[in-house]
């Protein structure tokens, strides 16, 4: 009989549910919102629907992410750092380096024989993280998914002095005044937030294959800037919001593979969609 | 009042830790002066011979610090900060003075502010030196003697060789019996948990020598007594850091999936498991043990040999618990503006590595609203560590 | 890539004296003189400022890379950011001196690539025989930071030398502890003069030792003559320049170049006197920089401060000398050196304790802040709190409250940023903060 495995990703920013057998069978992203206690069920829901596949088959469902305790029908709870290394591992088996750029957070990580080694996280401080671009994109009035490609046409990269988010916006939005080029401001935003992910990531030690995952691998003028402060090209997989679901689904095959092999039950949720109440 | 001798074992501790401060200020109702002190470093055994109850100043991790900042800049180590802002808060307003030691810049620096502000009757600087040589040593005793004979003043009574020693042999028991204790952390699983021994470290050091000794002999023999506790976890870990003064982190990393089973800390095996020599100055077998026996990142260890040598002479003691306690993995907690273990931590890193070990590096802020943060890097660290 | 301008490019700040205008390239040369020491195979030595050690690695021939001040200059020229990263990177807490981060920074790259990192400032920091440590109550990196940049350079050794001096409390005088003190100071001293001969091979000249001394205690009362002359209306010399004066004070003591640099200041300061040449025409307010190291970034604050009419005659920040005679013991009556250095550097760090005894509830620190707020007429105090600093920058708060408290109240500010790391700060809103203060100075003036 087949086995199917379900990885649920929920980020700060966007929630990602992954199902999977040898291969994805289905996935859905959607917005996080305010509300993710309620939505992991929906979007489970959907994932199911598009996979044309009732929970009760389900084998496995782990959940990772920020976000992860709030899923009441999760088998278990695995950390993003262990969940990025194994769908990295995956999706691209010469990386050895993960840097994972999301929304609120950057994570750095380290893969041995497929697993995580060793990583570094900043979940502290805006700066190297998604939102650094999203403050700075409102504040200049160019739309996020233009900033990566908008930056590709700079002639000279504005370096930013600020490391506070905040300040730097400040100090982007007066240069501009002063008649600074947009792309070369640009440019000089998507520079900075590479430093300070550089920076973080130089604690490990870094090994080529380098990968680049989450939202900030979508944005091309980061995936250049990412690879001039490295000096050489990262693997970027094909979808890269979905890395963490990915990885998540498979270390809950792996899991399921170990307890057949040592003949040990497993303890499982119920096979029950239901939102997350404050008792879960 | 009899709940002293009603309460026993870990139900002891508990009340202690939950209500810390309690016994000092019973027994300061009963007209005993309690003197106050910051650190591990003070030598509490002079408190004692002078016929005082020393009381160890903790902070709050679940209390904002608030009322501390309009006396002391925000770049002091916070703990320093928090334990200050416990004090302005009334919490410690049994106590009859202060002893604060050169421990670190954060507690150095901060000392007047305290002393002016506090205003009690009694407050005393130990101004131990960084160097570990005969100088540095010489110098210390001489710096002990001026506290001995500034306790001296304040209680109208010199304090004898005789009660000295006394008091050390006290100390020293007391350091034994948290030596046994830690025995029983060796077992798998460890006859007492991490957050269970964190308590009743931390109820110790509020009271005086002789009941500290009564409630760890009591806890030991309900651990002992009690048999294996609970389910296997698959992860022993070993947390080096400075002062760890709560539960709550020590709970985390357990409810993660691990057993705290080893530390480099204080309250911990950092304090407590080098005892006082009995020496005929006794001064002299105090200095030695707070300038050389114990191993912490203010003391300047003086480098005798290579570099690995000195590697080995400074973090040995990790390499010996680490296998003497079976540790799987090292937490590495050290708080922001932390001079003395701040600098140290790429070698520290380095030396546990080099063992086989992996380390996990964390950097807080000393209070619980970082909990969440904690929690994934926790989490991350275990799971790599489980194969 | 930037289109920033380069260090060089830009507007050199202006100074009130041609002594403090000569300090930069003093700099320069000497670090690019420990570069030259390191390539002719002189023996060097990492070092401190203010640890006793000047007379005595001079008298040996010692080369001294100041580690702080290389370290102030990477700041100045905005060029550190790219070494404290480089520590972050090494597990060292951004929290931590960013003068030892920027030093970690800098050792760790130039021992990874076996040469000086990439366009390093000034030609760059050299690497060293020995490090000269220092276990004092002053900071914690003076003990720690060699350590860890033993790390990597593990065959240069570091000699640690502890020097305490008594605190000021109220149940003994200092006088009952002053000679154990000494004792101890003068054998570390012995300690690091058997150090320097083991590792450059050659013994102390102890009269040669005993001259520089001597001629230290004279630049100390030079300097404190000199300085004191700031006391005139208008002041013909603020911290803006002292910033720099300061420089052969701690980074050239027991030469007579550093004498000599003190003789020309004096007679400048005394030719400005006499010409009622001020540091601006119109001072309005004579402020005193109560505390603090400056962020070496942003000296041109100074500037803008005086833009206002604002002035500073007086500082207490690198000011590490006092007139030897007005000790209250005779230091050319004690002849050995060793024994001399110690008795001065207990009495310096002493000095304030007899006023602050008798003054209730007063302390040192407060009672040098009151002698130099009333002898140079002040009427304002001005403290920076530099966060990565705890050695200088923790007490501020406390010290104004105590100098208001026993003395009287003041308008005070304390400006936020810290010494190295441009990073924290915002030139907007530190010069919106000095606007303010100015105008509480002249809301008091009427």
């Amino acid at each position: 009989m087949s086995q199917y495995f379900a990885g649920v990703d929920i980020g700060s920013t966007m929630t990602k549910v992954v199902i999977m057998n040898q291969s994805v069978l289905a996935s859905v992203i959607g917005p996080t919102g305010p509300e993710h206690r309620k939505l992991a069920n929906r979007v489970m829901e959907e994932a199911l629907g598009k996979a044309k596949l009732p929970f009760e088959d389900i084998t496995y469902v782990v959940a990772t992410g920020y976000g992860r305790i709030n899923v009441p029908f999760a088998d278990k709870q695995i950390t993003e750092i262990s969940c990025h290394a194994r769908g990295v591992a995956y999706l691209l088996p010469e990386a050895r380096t993960v840097i994972d750029i999301g929304g609120q957070d950057s994570k750095g990580i380290k893969l041995k024989d497929g697993r995580a080694v060793d990583f570094v996280m900043n979940d502290k401080c805006a700066a190297g993280t998604g939102r650094f671009l999203e403050v700075a994109a409102e504040e200049l009035g160019v739309k996020l998914e233009d900033m990566g490609k908008l930056s590709l046409e700079a002639k000279k990269a504005v370096s930013v002095s600020n490391t506070c988010t905040v300040f730097a916006t400040h100090e982007v939005v007066t240069k501009l005044s002063k008649g600074a080029a947009l792309p070369d401001i640009i440019a000089g935003l998507h520079e900075a937030i590479a430093t300070r992910v550089y920076g973080m990531l130089r604690r490990l030690k870094i090994e080529r294959e380098v990968a680049l995952t989450g939202g900030g691998a979508k944005n091309i003028g980061l995936v250049r800037a990412m690879e001039a402060k490295l000096g050489f090209a990262v693997l970027v997989p094909p979808e890269p919001l979905l890395t963490g679901a990915i990885g998540a689904a498979l270390l809950g095959k792996d899991i399921v593979k170990e307890a057949e092999e040592k003949g040990t039950t497993l303890a499982r949720a119920e096979r029950r969609l239901q939102e997350a109440t404050l008792f879960t | 009042m009899p709940e002293k001798v009603a309460l026993k074992g870990l139900a002891a501790a508990d009340r202690y830790y939950q209500d810390y401060g309690f016994r000092a200020r019973e027994l300061k109702k009963q007209g005993q002066k309690v003197i106050g002190y910051l650190c591990a470093f003070v030598p509490a055994e002079l408190i004692t011979a002078a016929g005082l109850v020393p009381f160890r100043i903790k902070g709050d991790v679940n209390e904002p610090i608030t009322k501390a900042d309009t006396e002391m800049e925000t770049i002091v180590c916070p703990l320093v900060r928090s334990c200050f802002d416990m004090a302005l808060k009334g919490n410690y307003e049994f106590l009859d003075g202060l002893v604060v030691p050169h421990a670190c810049d954060s507690i150095c620096r901060t000392y007047d502010v305290w002393k002016y502000t506090l205003d009690l009757p009694y407050a005393h600087f130990i101004n131990m030196p960084h160097g570990t040589g005969d100088a540095s040593l010489d110098f210390y005793g001489d710096i002990l003697n001026t506290f001995r004979a500034s306790l001296a003043k304040f209680t109208g009574k010199e304090i004898s060789d005789q009660a000295l020693a006394g008091a050390i042999k006290l100390h020293n028991q007391n350091r034994a019996k948290v030596k046994e204790l830690y025995e029983l952390r060796k077992a798998s699983p460890p006859l007492i948990s991490g957050e269970e021994l964190t308590k009743v470290l931390i109820a110790a050091m509020s009271l005086p020598v002789e009941e500290s000794i009564e409630m760890l002999g009591s806890v030991i023999a309900e651990v002992k007594g009690r048999g294996e506790v609970s389910a296997r976890k698959p992860a022993r870990i070993m947390v080096i850091g400075a002062q760890v003064d709560d539960i709550a982190f020590i709970k985390l990393i357990e409810d993660s999936g691990a057993w705290v089973v080893a530390d480099d800390l204080c309250p911990g095996a950092r304090e407590f498991l080098s005892s006082v020599d009995v020496t005929t100055d006794p001064v002299a077998g105090l200095a030695e043990r707070y300038l050389r026996k114990i191993k912490c990142g203010r003391t300047y260890r003086e480098m005798e040999g290579n570099y690995e040598e000195y590697l080995e002479d400074r973090f040995g003691h990790i390499g010996r618990m680490i296998d003497d306690f079976g540790v799987d993995g090292v937490v590495l907690y050290i708080y922001k503006y932390c001079d003395p273990f701040g600098f140290e931590v790429p070698q520290i890193k380095s030396y546990v590595e080099a063992k086989g070990t992996p380390v996990l590096y964390l950097e807080d802020e000393y209070s619980m609203s970082t909990i969440g943060r904690l929690r994934t890097r926790i989490q991350a660290f275990l799971e790599m560590l489980v194969k | 890539m930037s289109e920033e301008k380069k260090p060089e490019e830009r507007k050199k700040r202006r100074t009130a004296t041609e002594a403090a205008s000569k300090i930069g390239p003093m700099v320069k040369a000497s670090i690019g003189g420990t570069v030259q020491a390191r390539e002719e195979g002189k023996p060097l030595a990492y070092s401190f400022i203010c640890c006793c050690y000047d007379e005595i690695i001079r008298a040996m021939d010692v080369v001294p890379i100041w580690t702080e001040n290389y370290a102030g200059v990477c700041g100045a020229k905005r060029d550190a950011q790219r070494f404290l990263e480089r520590a972050e990177s090494e597990n060292f807490s951004r929290s931590l001196c960013t003068y030892a981060l920027c030093g970690l920074g800098f050792d760790a790259w130039r021992e990874e690539l076996g040469e000086m990192p990439p366009e390093a400032p000034w030609g760059g920091q050299a690497r060293p025989d020995m490090m000269l440590g220092s276990g004092q109550m002053l900071c914690d990196p003076r003990n720690k930071w060699y350590q860890a940049a033993q790390h990597y350079m593990p065959d240069v050794p570091i000699y640690d030398v502890g020097l305490p001096w008594p605190p000021y409390e109220d149940d003994y005088d200092y006088r009952e502890v002053q000679d154990y003190y000494v004792k101890y100071i003068v054998r570390e001293l012995k300690g690091l003069v058997k150090f320097l001969e083991k590792h450059t091979g050659k013994k102390m000249d102890w009269e040669r030792l005993s001259g520089l001394v001597d001629l230290t205690d004279k630049t100390w009362n030079l300097i404190w003559e000199a300085y004191e002359l700031r006391r005139a209306v208008p002041t013909p010399m603020g911290t803006g320049d002292a910033m720099n004066t300061m420089v052969p004070m701690v980074f050239m003591m027991g030469t007579q170049e550093c004498y000599d640099y003190y003789k020309d200041l004096y007679d400048e300061l005394k030719l400005k006197i006499a010409n009622k040449e001020g540091v601006i025409p119109d001072e309005k307010y004579r402020l005193i920089w109560g505390g603090g190291l400056p962020s070496w970034f942003a000296l041109s604050d100074f500037n803008y401060f005086n833009s206002k009419g604002a002035v500073f005659p007086v500082e207490t920040t690198y000011r590490m000398i006092e007139a030897t005679y007005n000790f209250d013991m005779d230091l050319s009556k004690i002849s050995d050196p060793l024994e001399h250095i110690a008795w001065r550097w207990v009495k310096f760090w002493t000095y304030w304790h007899d006023k602050a005894r008798k003054r209730p509830g007063s302390h040192p620190d407060v009672e040098r802040l009151i002698k130099y707020i009333e002898d140079y007429k002040i009427d304002g105090i001005v403290m920076h709190e530099a966060f990565s600093c705890r050695s200088w920058h923790v007490g501020l708060i406390w010290q104004l409250n105590l100098l208001k408290k026993v003395y009287r109240d003041i308008p005070s500010l304390i400006l936020e940023s810290d010494i190295v790391d441009i990073s924290s700060y915002n030139e907007v809103d530190t010069r919106a903060k000095i606007d303010a203060f100015i105008d509480t100075l002249e809301a008091v003036k009427r």
